[in-house]
Formats: structure tokens, C-alpha cells, sequence
């Protein structure tokens, strides 16, 4: 498993999509533990379905960065934003590499 | 000597600094606590980090301002980890009725990390990187973020060692050649 991170707009998938020739995507992975969490969902649930769908192939997951703002007002935002900063720990802690984008420019920091 | 470990929210900066701060060879390890245990969140918060060191012999200190109080509690050969910067600004800045001008907030909490600098072995501090959803704020906000920003520069300019910590994989930022010498 291969992770990309990264702000928004900062060409994670270009740069996914040009390195990881053969890779499997799965993209927007933030939105998806967000959508989960909407459907109330744990951390671990959402963890583990995303360890099983990408159980099989190689897969590189892109996720963007959310954590670097300020603290949400609202309580769901917070939870959001701490519960998708674990899982992309947990996911960072699995992945064979990780790369982080800025400007389109990706350093692999693992 | 000064280390400063620097992320977003839930990036993993804490068990980053914890693990830094076990391993170094201090016998004296010593958890400088900024948050105030007043809502549900932040003692879930709380017992979170608390487990997350259990086991690593830390003596907990709570100061929610004027964190260099803790001088006289700790030995000169001991190692203090900051938990965390945006905390004690936010404690200095809004705690006493109005708000505090993000200046003297500055002017202030440099000064408490130099005290405890010059008082002890080596000072870890993690401090949180708020500064890049593009959002615009109210002007107590921005005041907030103006302080923060602020001493986050001016810690990373007399720190040893900078590390910026992203889905709990530390990037060391800057190095001198103090660091664990």
C-alpha cells in the first residue's frame, strides 16, 4: 500500500497517476472516512473497511491534508478532522511508502 | 537545548514527541501540561495522552500560563516536554477577561521558554501548525493566529532541532549539530 498526502490542489493525484503506473487508486480517501463518519461510523470500522478494500493489487491511496487550521467551532468538524488524522496514521503505519505533495512535487517521507 | 516538534491536528505529533523525549538519555523526564480539563473533549483528550505515556515513567506538571513556575519542581539535568504551545497561547491570550495584545503575549511566552531552557537539559515543545485552511477569522482569531505563528518562528529560530510531524512520520526541518550531542 502506497499513501499520498497532501493540501488541496496540490497535484497529489497528477503526481500518483504519473509514478504508480500500474497502481490501483483510491482517491479522496479524506471524503470517504467523512462520509462514513456522517453515516456514523467508528474509527475502526472505517479503518477496517478501507484495509479490506484495498486488501488485494496494489493500491495507492490519496488523502488531503486537514488537520492544519484552525480548531472547527463545530463539534462534528473536530471530530472529522482528529478521526481522519488517526486513520491516515494507521494508514501512513501500513503503507510500504508515503509521499507528501506540494506544488505538484512529491518527497517521499517514508 | 531546545526541540520543537511542530503539526496539524492529529497529526501525531504527541506520540512523535513522547517516544522523542523517552529516548533521550535524561533520567529526569518531566510532561509539562498546558490544557485545562474543562469540557469532555479535552479530558478525552486528556486521558488519551495520559495512556499514551503510561508507561514511560513522565512526572505530569500543569500550568495552564506561566509555565516556567515549573523551574523550581525540576532538576537542572532533566528534560521537560511542552504539551502543547497553541494551548498556552490560547491560556495567556484569552484566560484573564479581555484579550491579551498578541505582542505581549509573544514578548511573554518567549520569555517563559527561555527561563525553562536555560533551567534544564533540554526542552521539547510541540506546537500546532493552524495556519493553512485559507479561511478568513474575526480579529480575535487572526490575534490568536498572529501570536502563534509569531512564536512558532521565533522557537524554531533558537531551537537544536526542528521536526514537522505529517500522518505520524516525522520530517526533521532543521538540524544543527547540538542536537544529541
Amino acid at each position: 500500500m502506497i499513501l499520498v498526502v497532501g493540501g488541496s490542489y496540490q497535484g497529489k493525484t497528477e503526481f500518483a497517476r504519473s509514478n504508480f503506473v500500474n497502481a490501483k487508486f483510491f482517491n479522496q480517501t479524506h471524503l470517504f472516512i467523512r462520509k462514513r463518519l456522517e453515516e456514523g461510523r467508528s474509527q475502526s470500522e472505517i479503518l477496517e473497511e478501507l484495509l479490506e478494500a484495498t486488501k488485494d493489487g496494489n493500491w495507492v491511496l490519496i488523502a488531503d491534508e486537514i488537520g492544519n487550521g484552525v480548531v472547527p467551532i463545530d463539534s462534528f468538524e473536530r471530530k472529522y478532522r482528529d478521526i481522519a488524522g488517526r486513520i491516515l496514521i494507521e494508514i501512513a503505519s501500513r503503507s510500504t511508502e508515503v509521499y507528501r505533495v506540494v506544488l505538484g512535487i512529491g518527497q517521499r517521507i517514508k | 537545548m531546545i526541540t520543537l516538534i511542530y503539526g496539524g491536528s492529529s497529526s501525531g505529533k504527541s506520540a512523535f514527541a513522547e517516544q522523542y523525549t523517552y529516548d533521550l538519555p535524561e533520567k529526569n523526564k518531566y510532561y509539562l501540561a498546558t490544557m485545562a480539563s474543562l469540557d469532555q473533549e479535552s479530558r478525552e483528550r486528556i486521558s488519551r495522552h495520559r495512556a499514551q505515556r503510561c508507561d514511560r515513567n513522565f512526572i505530569t506538571l500543569e500550568y495552564a500560563t506561566g509555565v516556567d513556575r515549573a523551574l523550581p519542581k525540576v532538576e537542572e539535568d532533566s528534560c521537560i516536554l511542552l504539551e502543547c504551545m497553541s494551548n498556552l497561547v490560547a491560556n495567556e491570550m484569552f484566560s484573564e477577561g479581555e484579550i491579551k495584545p498578541a505582542d505581549t503575549c509573544v514578548h511573554e511566552i518567549i520569555k517563559q521558554v527561555q527561563n525553562l531552557s536555560n533551567g534544564v537539559a533540554h526542552l521539547i515543545i510541540v506546537s500546532n501548525n493552524i495556519f493553512e485552511d485559507g479561511a478568513i477569522y474575526d480579529e480575535a482569531t487572526k490575534e490568536y493566529m498572529r501570536a502563534l505563528g509569531e512564536i512558532n518562528e521565533k522557537v524554531a529560530a533558537i531551537s537544536d532541532a526542528v521536526y514537522e510531524v505529517v500522518v505520524g512520520i516525522p520530517i526533521k526541518v532543521k538540524e544543527t549539530e547540538h542536537e544529541n550531542s
